[in-house]
């Protein structure tokens, strides 16, 4: 599903630092998996690696077999309208839009028919515990109802690929075990593959397997 | 911690820091605002200055003026006043503008008899001549501007061309008292036969009798005076000079103050804005410990330290445009109205304090509301993201609108105020107040009714707006209040012009005018003009008769018009304002009267009124109302066959001629040229010449107009640009999730578009709307109670379309633009700015 | 109020030049004049006064010196116009009050164009007015009229001695030239009676006035600065009148006068026979101008001193005829003693009377 071989990325400036020195990562579908490490090694740039936001020095990232390399901006932005999903730290819904819009904006963007993609958003939001609240706007929600919906909206377009960067970062401990649960149970109720990218070990407990970026390279956990 | 009002000072001051681009714009809005209020002020005041100078120059220390028709009035009440025993002096002057050989401004002389002169105005005292040089009927005395501008100086000789003649006088000497007036004074029996006013003089300024009351004496003096002839206080003939240009120059500086008015609407936008942008440093702010009191004074202060800038800077750029438009267009402004005045520009720290303090004003008045929100907000709620609509909602009812839009239709109904259309002024500025409190409602509910939008950009944008809209408001503000101005002024220009080209068409039936230049000094005899009739290509000839009479010392002199006219024909020759007035048998002669006359003075249809013609009350019914774009002053025309009878006089000042078929005009204007003496000194033009030149000057007068409105246009767009880019500065994060949701570049731009395009369209769309409704204001209180004419409606609808059309894709082109800026690669990490 | 000279030129009194103007009958020897016609106005002439000064009391016994002189002039411009305004005829007059207590003049003065009946000088009789300034002869009795803003003269000068026709039967020569002369008469020992008004109130009073009716059109020769005169009611009934004209040098260009006693015997005096001494000389604060107050006078074969009443007399009459002038109330002393009361005038001590 997921394959970064050998993946580089260096920052320009005085120290010309190497964020990333051959990073290899194999995902399968259903794969849920926790990325550690200490601020600025290098965990947010990985992301936006294999997100095709940005674009390594060296090596490659393929996603579902596509090589992002062979791709250009809009390819790749259509890349991941339909086959990623993401969940950041802070909760980035769009504030004018309700909670079913938010969910459905990337149903919209692929252009799924009106009455499919509301099924599907409400499933999706039934799914995470919201069905309730599909008319509400975002300020009337809490903090782990914003994530809730993040995660929802992630999800709901059945993307292969699931990215989650420190989505519990603003939350209380309680409201974080339970998104968390959450998040692991909907990448693997829909086969996706997960990536989370976390400082919690708490967090981390939720994925399948543990790797740690130290120095530029990615090991298992304890390995 | 304590937080300290200086802690608060600085978040703020880093917070202008960051908007520095914005408050410049402010800044800058403000300045213009000032600068041109101040110009236009500063250029009014030198020329109102000069004038008040002249008066005073000319009438002294009179006490009292007695004044009356423009071509004078008997001696003999000079003689009859200089006897009375409650006049210490009596002082006769023959008053005359004449044409200046080579120039094309006429020069005022003045025919003294400079003994008693000396006695009330010593301004005019000639010195410098000969023995007797200043009772020889055959020299001048040139005041300084007069000598600079005429380049001529002791010893030369100043040819002057009253009427058809020409009388060479000897420059003996200077007035060194008149200032910069421009003028010049010889005595009064070479100036009566110079000018052809023997047994005439144009005014009396009278010093009572010490111990004498000089409102009783005026009284008393009012009396005996025979019609046509009044007395006043000398400062009535200043208010009356200065009322024909009043309220040409209250329009400019009204104009100016709109330009103010806008740039206080782009305080407004950028202080709302960044109050936005900043709840939540405002609201740590109200966390640490300040007021709620000392938050709104803060933001307060922001709007006064903009204001204050833009203040300074407009002093200084108004004080230099002040001194370029004169010296490049004149002190009338393209108006007309101070020909012969040079003003200096003076300034008085009054004049700049009052528009100091309206900059300020403006900008701390901009800076209200958002302060007040800045204050209001509940610390916790604007901690959090996504709140930033909910300080605007507040906006959104419309009732207040509505009720200032209702108070603005009832002020419309109002009489002028002092001869000002000030209600006129106040209902433009109620419609406008009101329509921009309206703007969120109308927003909400126009945005409400828009369909759904198939494509997800768009859909996105729709969206955006619809939950927004105060944002959109207060972006609009000043683009609302700009577009609708313009909008007005193009259906007013429009109107006047074609209603002006409509009636040179009908008031210029003839081929060739011929007028006798400045005509006070000369007309044509009955001999001169059986000439003319027979004048080879000539198939028609019709002459006419103007004259000038005071009605009211407070006011200009009423132009009277003699030409055939005979009861049946009038309608056909004359542009009526509404059909004439069934009339009785018997009555007296008709009288037929423009607007003004109807608004200045009563004289309504089927109203029997007197004129005071050759000295007797002559009593006429007033017929019908006409148009007349020429004489705000008042106006009226009577058949000249009743004038001659009633007057005696059958001279004439002008002449219209019908061309035989075949004949050639410029043949007809060489002929009529050669046909009398002095001949060549004869005004002759053709009609379609005479219409061109109107027009041309009709466009002079209001470059000036569309140049303010210009820069207020500019000023709106501006402000939109500034607040768009705002807006999406503000919304980069926003910008960063929806490239992660799979929106592409193109998609974002697009969206923004769609954003740009749906606020300009509702804010042109309400600008059309209130820019048609303010120009009826315009056109039917404004113009009408300013200059007393009436227009047709005439909406230049391709110009409108046009101009709407720019204005929106400018404001598109803005949003994409600015979105563009901010959608660098940096978008992507914009997600993460947060923590 | 600024002073400004009105026509540029100069007194009237001095305005005729040598051969300035042509236009004006010349004054020459020869003919005779005839009253009451030569009271009236002679308006050829280029410039003509009628001239009153006296010396009266006022009823606590109060001495006033007391001047009310009529002017007309005639400009010779626009005389061919139509104009009712045409300045054919222009008239001054100036009224002054020489008051001890007081210690310089008061003073006021008027200026007009005849026209309207406004202003003029009437050829039948003596009658010039400037609106209600008037002075008018009524018989046999001098009526002056002389309202102003600070007081007011109503006297009735009566005249109780006959003519005295100065120079050659009334031709006063006043230059080396024939035609710098003057037709000149004087009226000495007027009996003064009438009204006085200073500040509001009224003083009746009485006393002796002199009276000069003079017309010329060239009385000054081209070299002459301007000239000291006096006239003078003897205290036994006679009559002194002495003048010069003075060179730039200060000396006589000419001279000439007359002497009537009171038995009505008259000389006439050649320039030979008078002889002015100046004396002391006082200073205007005011002008800065120098005017010798005093003089000795020769005229005949007798001496006399000229002592004023007040050094202050200086007439400033720029706003009128254009001049700065000493016109004052003087004492006449001989042998020792105040044998006369009269006026002393000193024309030419400022600028040089342009004239």
């Amino acid at each position: 599903m997921l394959a970064v071989r050998a993946l580089a990325k260096r920052y320009a400036g005085p120290a010309n630092r190497a964020v990333l020195e051959g990073v290899d990562l194999d995902l399968a579908s259903g794969e849920y998996v926790a990325i550690m490490g200490e601020s600025g090694a290098g965990k947010s740039t990985l992301l936006n690696l294999i997100a095709g936001l940005d674009r390594p020095d060296a090596g490659s990232v393929a996603v579902g077999g596509t090589d992002l390399a062979a791709l250009d901006d809009d390819a790749l932005t259509l890349l991941r309208r339909e086959r990623m999903g993401f969940v950041f730290q802070a909760f980035h819904v769009l504030p004018y839009l309700t909670v079913a819009q938010n969910v459905g904006l990337p149903l919209r963007l692929l252009r799924v028919g009106d009455r499919d993609a509301g099924a599907r958003v409400q499933a999706m939001l039934d799914a995470v515990g919201l069905g309730e609240r599909a008319g509400a706007m975002p300020r009337e929600l809490s903090g782990g109802e914003v994530q809730r919906v993040a995660i929802a909206r992630a999800l709901v377009h059945r993307p292969m690929l699931v990215l989650a960067d420190e989505p519990t970062g603003n939350l209380d401990p309680d409201s974080a075990a339970a998104v968390l649960a959450l998040l692991r149970d909907q990448v693997k109720a829909r086969a996706a593959a997960g990536i989370l990218v976390t400082h919690s070990l708490a967090a981390a407990g939720t994925a399948d397997r543990i790797l740690v970026l130290s120095r530029g390279g990615l090991r298992e956990r304890g390995a | 911690m304590t937080a300290t009002a200086s802690d608060a000072v600085a978040v703020l001051r880093g917070a202008l820091a960051q908007n520095r681009a914005r408050a410049l714009v402010a800044v800058l809005a403000i300045a213009l605002g000032v600068a041109l209020g101040l110009a236009v002020q500063l250029i009014n005041q030198s020329a109102v200055n000069e004038l008040a100078q002249g008066v005073r120059t000319i009438a002294g220390d009179a006490d009292l003026s007695v004044r009356g028709p423009r071509g004078g009035f008997d001696e003999q009440v000079f003689a009859a006043l200089a006897r009375d025993p409650e006049v210490a002096v009596a002082s006769p002057v023959v008053e005359a503008d004449v044409r200046v050989a080579g120039r094309a401004d006429p020069l005022r002389v003045l025919g003294i008899d400079l003994f008693r002169a000396a006695a009330i105005q010593p301004g005019l005292f000639p010195e410098g001549g000969e023995r007797y040089d200043a009772l020889r009927p055959d020299t001048i005395f040139l005041s300084n501007a007069a000598r600079a501008w005429l380049g001529l100086d002791r010893g030369g000789t100043l040819v002057l061309q009253p009427g058809l003649r020409e009388v060479p006088l000897r420059v003996a000497g200077t007035v060194p008292g008149a200032g910069g007036q421009r003028l010049a004074v010889m005595d009064i029996a070479g100036a009566q036969v110079a000018f052809d006013r023997l047994g005439r003089v144009s005014r009396v300024d009278l010093r009572v009798a010490p111990g004498a009351d000089v409102g009783r004496v005026r009284q008393r003096i009012a009396a005996t005076l025979p019609p046509g002839v009044d007395v006043d206080r000398p400062q009535a003939s200043l208010r009356a000079t200065e009322s024909v240009s009043r309220s040409y120059r209250v329009n400019l500086f009204v104009l100016a103050l709109v330009a103010l008015f806008t740039g206080g609407l782009l305080v407004f936008t950028t202080q709302a804005l960044s109050v936005v942008r900043r709840r939540p440093q405002l609201a740590l702010l109200r966390v640490l410990g300040v007021t709620r009191g000392r938050l709104a004074a803060l933001v307060a202060l922001e709007g006064a330290l903009i204001g204050a800038a833009g203040g300074v800077l407009g002093l200084a750029a108004g004080y230099a445009i002040a001194r370029v438009a004169v010296g490049v267009v004149g002190a009338d402004l393209g108006s007309g109205f101070f020909r012969g005045v040079e003003p200096a520009i003076a300034v008085d720290p009054a004049t700049l304090a009052v528009f100091l303090a309206l900059a300020v004003a403006a900008a701390v008045a901009g800076s209200v509301a958002p302060a007040r929100e800045a204050a209001r907000a509940a610390p916790a709620a604007a901690l959090r993201a996504g709140d930033e609509e909910s300080a605007l909602a507040r906006l959104r009812a419309p009732w207040r609108g509505l009720a200032v839009i209702a108070a603005g239709a009832l002020l419309a109904w109002l009489p002028p105020v002092g001869g000002l259309p000030l209600a006129g002024y106040g209902a433009i500025a109620a419609l406008l107040v009101g329509t921009l409190l309206l703007m969120p409602w109308l927003s909400v509910a126009l945005l409400a009714r828009l369909p759904p939008p198939r494509s997800a950009p768009a859909a996105l944008a729709l969206a955006q707006l619809r939950g927004a809209p105060g944002q959109v408001t207060v972006s609009l503000a000043a683009i609302v209040a700009s577009v609708s101005l313009m909008v007005s002024m193009a259906i007013m220009v429009t109107s006047f012009r074609t209603s002006l080209d409509a009636w040179l068409g009908r008031v210029l039936p003839a081929d060739v005018y011929l007028r006798v230049p400045l005509a006070d000094t000369g007309a044509l005899s009955e001999a001169e003009q059986g000439r003319l009739a027979a004048l080879p290509g000539v198939a028609r000839a019709e002459f006419l008769r103007e004259e000038q009479l005071l009605l009211d010392p407070a006011r200009p002199r009423v132009v009277v018009i003699a030409r055939p006219l005979p009861d049946g024909e009038a309608e056909a020759k004359l542009p009526l304002v509404a059909p004439a007035a069934a009339r009785a048998t018997r009555a007296p002669p008709s009288l037929w009267v423009n607007e003004a006359m109807v608004d200045l003075y009563g004289f309504v249809p089927g109203r029997t009124v007197t004129l005071p013609l050759a000295g007797r009350e002559a009593a006429f019914v007033v017929a019908g109302v006409w148009r007349d774009y020429g004489r705000p002053q008042g106006a009226v025309q009577l058949d000249r066959g009743v004038y001659v009878a009633l007057t005696g006089d059958r001279s004439v000042t002008n002449a219209a001629l019908w061309l035989a078929p075949g004949a050639d005009a410029d043949a007809v204007r060489a002929a009529a040229r050669a046909a009398l003496p002095g001949g060549e000194r004869l005004d002759v033009a053709r009609s379609g010449e005479i219409r061109r030149l109107s027009l041309a000057a009709f466009d002079r007068t209001f470059a000036i107009t569309y140049a303010l409105e210009f820069a207020s246009m500019a000023i709106g767009l501006v402000g939109l640009s500034s607040a768009f880019g705002a807006l999406v500065l503000a919304r980069r994060r926003e910008f960063g999730v929806l490239r992660h949701l799979g929106m592409t570049r193109a998609q974002v731009a697009r969206m923004l578009a769609t954003e740009g395009v749906t606020t300009a369209a509702i804010g042109v769309g309400a600008g059309l709307a209130l820019g048609a409704a303010i120009s009826v204001i315009l056109i039917h209180v404004v113009n009408r109670q300013s200059f007393h004419w009436g227009m047709d409606v005439a909406v230049p609808w391709l110009q409108l379309a046009a101009f709407a059309a720019v204005v929106v894709a400018l404001a598109t082109l803005t949003a994409v633009a600015s979105g563009r800026q901010a959608m660098g690669a940096d978008v992507v990490r914009a997600v993460k700015e947060d923590w | 109020m600024r002073r400004r000279a009105f026509l540029a030129v100069p007194l009237a009194l001095a305005a005729a030049r040598a051969g300035a103007d042509g236009g004006y009958p010349q004054v020459l020897p020869g003919a005779t004049l005839a009253f009451p016609r030569d009271h009236g106005s002679h308006p050829a002439y280029r410039t003509e006064w009628w001239y009153v000064t006296g010396r009266v009391h006022a009823a606590g016994g109060r001495e006033l010196g007391v001047q009310v002189t009529f002017f007309r002039n005639r400009p010779n411009v626009a005389e061919d116009s139509p104009s009712a305004f045409a300045p054919r005829q222009l008239v001054f007059a100036h009224a002054a009050i020489a008051d001890p207590v007081l210690g310089r003049l008061r003073h006021d003065q008027r200026a007009s164009r005849a026209m309207f009946g406004l202003a003029g000088a009437r050829e039948e009789t003596t009658h010039a007015w400037i609106g209600d300034w008037s002075f008018a002869l009524e018989g046999a009795t001098y009526r002056a009229r002389v309202p102003t803003r600070g007081f007011a003269l109503d006297l009735a000068f009566e005249a109780v001695q006959p003519l005295l026709l100065q120079g050659v039967a009334g031709y006063s020569r006043k230059g080396p030239l024939p035609r710098q002369a003057s037709w000149y008469y004087s009226r000495p020992q007027l009996a003064v009676r009438g009204s006085v008004d200073v500040d509001g109130r009224r003083s009746t009073v009485e006393g002796r006035a002199w009276l000069d009716h003079e017309w010329s059109s060239e009385v000054m020769a081209a070299d002459a600065v301007g000239w000291d005169w006096i006239g003078v009611n003897l205290d036994d009934g006679g009559a002194l009148m002495a003048f010069r004209m003075r060179d730039r040098a200060g000396g006589a260009l000419w001279a000439g006068g007359a002497q009537r006693a009171a038995d009505g015997t008259t000389r006439i005096f050649d320039p030979a026979d008078v002889l002015f001494v100046p004396g002391r000389r006082w200073t205007s604060p005011r002008t800065g101008y120098a005017y010798p107050v005093e003089f000795g006078v020769r005229a005949g074969d007798a001496e006399y001193e000229v002592r004023p009443l007040m050094d202050d007399q200086e007439l400033d009459s720029s706003a009128s005829t254009g001049t700065v002038y000493w016109e004052g109330a003087v004492r006449l002393r001989g042998g020792g003693r105040t044998i006369g009361h009269g006026y002393l005038e000193l024309t030419g001590y400022g600028s040089t009377l342009r004239i």
